[in-house]
């Protein structure tokens, strides 16, 4: 790094929209003036792709830029019509029509909102793509041009494949990952961003019925209250207790480990490696068997009651008014109780996995330190506090962070634990299709699961992206630690 | 406190925590060996023991319980998901690390904006895609969900791949290797750890995934069903009381491959996670 880490510090100051818009500007002005400049063959390769390369005598690689501008303007034609409709989203409704041929009633060539947004949305993907590869292209014949009147080498095709695995080689490994990327998330991603401002729920179901755009009437709904509709209630409910439980469970889960990697690790500990076992066993079990365990040991009809009542508990804690029924703890059924049930199977499901990733780290404590305090005359606390909590710190702060961003998406422990189990006695919860043990993914999946409620489901996914996003940026400084990777090498 | 008495105690202490995380692991175990076919609500241990259970589990299969054909089913798909999704990761974080293009920061800056929408969300609309060319309820449509998006979990790796140090890669250089020779004979030999953490961590997924599989293979045809997805219609409110012991003898099952793999690579898991993702 060394020299130029000075002005890559200072552009990095500069806003990223700022920045994004300045390269982008130097794109499309490298791309006119490369129009403007070039010979006619330079010229003429913005209409066909290859026609420069023709002209440089690069036949093969002339031949695939002619396929490939023939592929888009194919793709292109053939999606337009949905594109043209993208604006309403089409209007034919799908009904039955008396077919005189055939004497039956058959379905109308009816439109399919759903259908149509995604392939819209793909259209103007593709055509945002082609105008790249476009741009590009142009700037690139007029590249090769300057070689040829520089009287420089103009690379054949089997150097540009060569190129391919060696200063190109990012692009051979890149393209089939962003290709899946590309199709499987961010297109769907697109598309469901767009559903959040349609209406697209129950009673707008495709194929038989049509959604269209309604702005952002599903935004309104969730912050203000109305007769018809608890969404504000309920998601002022299910973000505060997805807050509360991102916050607790990833701090309990990161003490608690940091705390049992220290026991099994310190040195008057006999058989590390079984200990460090018998959690790894815990771990290496699915959560999806051992959630639907823990669910069976404490429902209201579960092995733990059973016990608790057969040793009094469960009498004392109805004599004190800690549960509402006798003979029954609604361990899983009752807010109040549901609500630290979960926490604590949580510590008892992700707890290993911490443990391990923290004895690691303690493995890796320079022992010299810790020799060094020792002969100083340090007593086990004190280099606790001053070396190796530090340390840890230090090291695992940053993921701190993402695990209390991957609690907030954490679906497993409060689905597991609540469907079929947890039913809310709440009528506005219920309305709006969320429970207090919800979380806002876990309500996403009711919404769409249960009640088909996709607008609605699209805002909350909205709503998380804002709040994990919000989250990490205050982390911002400790997250973009990749500035510092050369460091190592 | 004296010395010997402060180990007893930390001992102590490590049982009582070993019993409660193993605890409800053994109660798994006996169970599924034990009489009752429902959940057994009357004591910790079972009246008796029997192996019926894992009989009708692996041989008696019915409407509700294909065990076989589910193993099957997720094995397939692990083992394509698996080879799919570490190619993509090594290739992905090789690219990331070890080169420098201008597309580079942007597109790890693309890879943590998406990492940060609830991966449901495109789910839903990537059902509607698969439905729309006949690939849900197939295993095929559950690799593709389980290895497409693959790519963007590069980050382990990438910090692995960073802590090898670069003067290895410019010798290679001057020798006249290109790229492609650096990635295949001196990274990947170099980065056991890394691609034993990474071949693990994408086999594990579709054994331990329920959500996704839950969206995609909606038919509720249980021959067509992963291992997650049966095992759970057996605990739901209609089958619990007939297959619950059945539940636990498959939990058992599928939990003893996937605990030997991890003990035996905990070592390996270790060192991929401690030399990748934690650097400060």
């Amino acid at each position: 790094m060394g020299k130029n880490t000075s002005p890559q510090r200072r552009t990095r100051q500069q806003p990223v929209l700022l920045r994004f818009f300045a390269a982008l500007s130097r794109f499309l002005a490298g791309a006119w003036h490369a129009f403007r400049d070039g010979d006619a063959s330079v010229k003429l390769s913005a209409l066909i792709w290859g026609a420069s390369c023709f002209r440089r005598r690069q036949f093969f690689k002339g031949v695939l830029l002619c396929l490939e501008q023939l592929v888009f303007i194919a793709l292109i034609v053939i999606l337009s019509p949905d594109l043209i409709k993208l604006g309403s989203l089409g209007e034919v409704q799908a009904q039955r029509v008396y077919d005189p041929v055939t004497r039956r009633n058959v379905w109308n060539d009816y439109d399919n909102s759903f259908l149509i947004l995604l392939f819209g949305v793909i259209c103007l993907f593709l055509l945002a793509l082609m105008i790249i590869q476009w741009l590009r292209n142009l700037r690139h014949a007029r590249q090769t041009e300057l070689m040829a009147r520089k009287g420089r080498h103009i690379p054949t095709f089997a150097e540009d494949a060569a190129n391919y695995f060696g200063r190109k080689f990012h692009r051979t490994l890149l393209t089939l990952p962003t290709l899946g990327v590309v199709c499987f998330t961010i297109i769907p991603l697109l598309v469901m961003i767009a559903i959040a401002f349609t209406n697209y729920d129950r009673n707008h179901l495709v194929p038989t019925n049509l959604f269209t755009w309604v702005g952002l009437t599903n935004f309104r709904s969730l912050v203000s209250m109305t007769s018809s509709s608890s969404f504000a209630y309920a998601f002022r409910n299910v973000l505060a207790w997805t807050l509360i439980w991102a916050v607790l469970a990833s701090l309990s889960c990161y003490i608690i480990g940091i705390l049992m990697a220290m026991l099994i690790s310190h040195r008057d500990t006999r058989g590390k490696r079984f200990w460090r076992t018998c959690f790894t066993v815990a771990m290496a079990v699915p959560q999806f068997v051992s959630l639907l365990l823990v669910r069976n040991l404490f429902a209201d009809v579960g092995i733990v009651n059973t016990l608790c009542k057969s040793c009094g508990i469960t009498d004392w804690l109805h004599n004190i008014g800690a549960i509402p029924t006798a003979n029954v703890i609604p361990f899983l059924t009752h807010p109040a109780w549901a609500k630290p049930m979960i926490l604590l199977i949580n510590i008892w499901v992700g707890v290993p996995y911490q443990m391990l990733i923290a004895t690691g780290i303690l493995m890796n404590i320079p022992g010299e330190l810790l020799e060094a305090a020792r002969i100083d005359g340090a007593n086990a606390w004190q280099s606790f506090r001053n070396i190796t909590m530090p340390y840890i710190l230090f090291i695992t702060g940053p993921s701190l962070v993402n695990s209390i961003v991957s609690n907030i998406n954490n679906f497993n422990v409060i689905w597991l634990l609540s469907r079929d189990v947890y039913t809310t006695s709440d009528q506005l919860m219920a309305a709006a299709g969320a429970t207090e043990v919800d979380l806002l993914v876990t309500w996403l999946y009711r919404l769409t699961q249960d009640q088909s409620n996709y607008k609605m489901a699209s805002v909350i996914g909205i709503l998380v992206f804002i709040v994990c996003a919000a989250l990490t940026l205050t982390a911002f400084s400790r997250l973009t630690r990749g500035d510092r990777e050369g460091a190592f090498q | 406190m004296n010395r010997p008495f402060r180990i007893l105690l930390r001992h102590v202490l490590l049982m009582l925590l070993a019993a409660i995380w193993l605890t409800p692991i053994f109660w798994l175990v006996v169970t599924s060996f034990g009489t009752d076919s429902g959940p057994n609500i009357r004591s910790f241990f079972p009246a008796d023991y029997t192996l019926a259970h894992y009989e009708a589990l692996l041989f008696g299969t019915d409407s509700v319980s294909q065990f076989p054909q589910w193993f099957l089913n997720t094995l397939i798909v692990a083992v394509f998901t698996c080879l799919i999704s570490t190619a993509f990761v090594l290739m992905v974080a090789y690219a990331m690390s070890c080169m420098r293009f201008p597309a580079r920061k942007p597109m790890m800056n693309i890879a943590i904006i998406l990492n940060l929408f609830p991966g449901f969300l495109s789910m839903i609309a990537v059902y509607f895609i698969l439905k729309e060319v006949g690939l849900t309820n197939s295993l095929t449509g559950l690799t593709i969900i389980y290895s497409a998006g693959s790519g963007m979990g590069y980050l382990i790796a990438k910090g692995f791949f960073d802590t090898i140090s670069r003067s290895l890669r410019e010798a290679a250089y001057l020798e006249g290797a290109n790229e492609f020779t650096v990635f295949w004979r001196i990274i990947l030999p170099l980065s056991k750890p890394i691609v034993v953490y990474t071949v693990i961590n994408t086999f594990l997924m579709p054994w331990m995934d329920f959500v996704f599989a839950s969206i995609m293979m909606n038919s509720g045809v249980a021959s067509e069903k992963t291992v997650a997805l049966g095992l759970f219609s057996m605990v739901d409110k209609v089958n619990r009381n007939r297959y619950f012991a059945q539940f636990c003898a498959g939990g058992v099952l599928v939990s003893i491959p996937i605990s030997v793999l991890f003990i035996i690579m905990q070592k390996f898991y270790v060192e991929g996670i401690t030399g990748g993702s934690v650097k400060g």
